[in-house]
């Protein structure tokens, strides 16, 4: 029943369902986050000072984040690739190692916070930290959405009809193009918080 | 059959995915890892922030592009793909619309002690509403003259009457 619906195409345009539906997904994520940018923007050149991010923010933890959510990236591409070639054990690999990553973000993102907090900034802080919280918070709730995924996947393949189903190389490049995302978003962060 | 049928599902599958290129993938990283280092170095300088914003933005685009172009596939994908992101890149450009109200107004200079006189045409167009002033007190001043005037019909009226 199921290989029927495969065989028949998914769609007209020769994409399948699944990879047409993460790509929309990822249109309405790009309107949520250019909404949150040029609120950004307005507030910022809206007030009449904005702190430097060298000397309100932790740089050095911000740029760990930057090396860890670019590195997880390549583990998620090597994991599809690994899959694509029918490699259990490498994407297993790959897959776990890019789910250690997430958890690196989100705990050195957790000291930051905390190092925040206990200086006594909090979001009602300033315009500065009220956008610094809202921005980098929504994209945290973003990466635990991708760990999600990622752990379900994992999971997916200790079962061997998940994993040799037909459309769990679909799944994983979903995941995937989700995980990029996610990256892409903070390429923009780190500098319009941190650096600029 | 139907193992026949499933091997040429799954071929019809792996058509719609991208052919994985590792060495590609880890030359992306190697050069996101340098533009990173890059935008790091170079905001440490503090230069002027238009310079500074357009510097950043510039290193930001390029990395987002070859995370797109080459992690997401998105170099030689689907036309179909490419529309979808030109509809919502356009309504995020939409978005920035309100950005021109600071472009064009320098909020961070506004004296408003001195918008009057800073826009003295505003200025005339409030004293120069004096026709209708006019008009608007001419109203209100026949009024209590003609209210005036009752007390007075009346008083002759009793006259009369007496």
């Amino acid at each position: 029943m199921t290989t029927i619906a495969i065989e028949n195409p998914d769609t007209h345009s020769g994409i399948s369902n699944a990879k047409l539906g993460v790509w929309l997904f990822l249109a309405s994520e790009v309107m949520l986050f250019a909404t949150l940018f040029t609120t950004y923007i307005v507030l910022r050149m809206g007030s009449a000072t904005w702190p430097w991010g060298w000397d309100a923010l932790n740089v050095p933890l911000g740029t760990l984040n930057t090396v860890i959510l670019i590195s997880s990236s390549v583990t998620i591409v090597m994991a599809y690739a690994r899959a694509h070639a029918k490699d259990l054990g490498g994407f297993r690999l790959w897959m776990m190692t890019t789910i250690l990553l997430s958890f690196a973000f989100l705990v050195v993102k957790g000291f930051e916070y905390y190092g925040e907090f206990s200086k006594g900034i909090w979001p009602s802080t300033s315009v500065f930290y009220a956008t610094y919280f809202t921005m980098t918070g929504l994209h945290g709730i973003h990466i635990l959405c991708g760990i999600v995924v990622n752990v379900g996947l994992l999971i997916m393949s200790f079962n061997k009809e998940s994993w040799e189903h037909p459309l769990f190389l679909g799944r994983v490049e979903g995941a995937g193009l989700y995980w990029h995302f996610v990256d892409v978003v903070w390429i923009f962060l780190f500098p319009a918080l941190y650096l600029l | 059959m139907a193992k026949h049928n499933a091997a040429h599902a799954h071929d019809v599958v792996h058509a719609d995915h991208e052919r994985p290129n590792v060495k590609l993938y880890l030359g992306i990283f190697a050069a996101l890892m340098v533009l990173t280092g890059l935008t790091v170095f170079v905001s440490k300088f503090h230069l002027p922030r238009p310079q500074a914003i357009a510097l950043g933005l510039l290193i930001a685009c390029t990395k987002a592009s070859l995370v797109g172009a080459v992690f997401m596939h998105l170099w030689g994908e689907k036309k179909m793909i490419h529309r979808f992101l030109y509809t919502a890149g356009f309504f995020g450009i939409l978005m920035l619309i309100p950005i021109t109200d600071f472009v064009l107004t320098d909020h961070q200079h506004i004296d408003h002690a001195n918008v009057a006189a800073e826009h003295p045409d505003e200025g005339h167009e409030v004293e120069s509403a004096g026709p209708s002033t006019i008009n608007l007190e001419a109203k209100p001043a026949e009024a209590p003259k003609a209210e005036a005037a009752k007390p007075a019909k009346k008083a002759k009226a009793k006259a009369k009457g007496k």
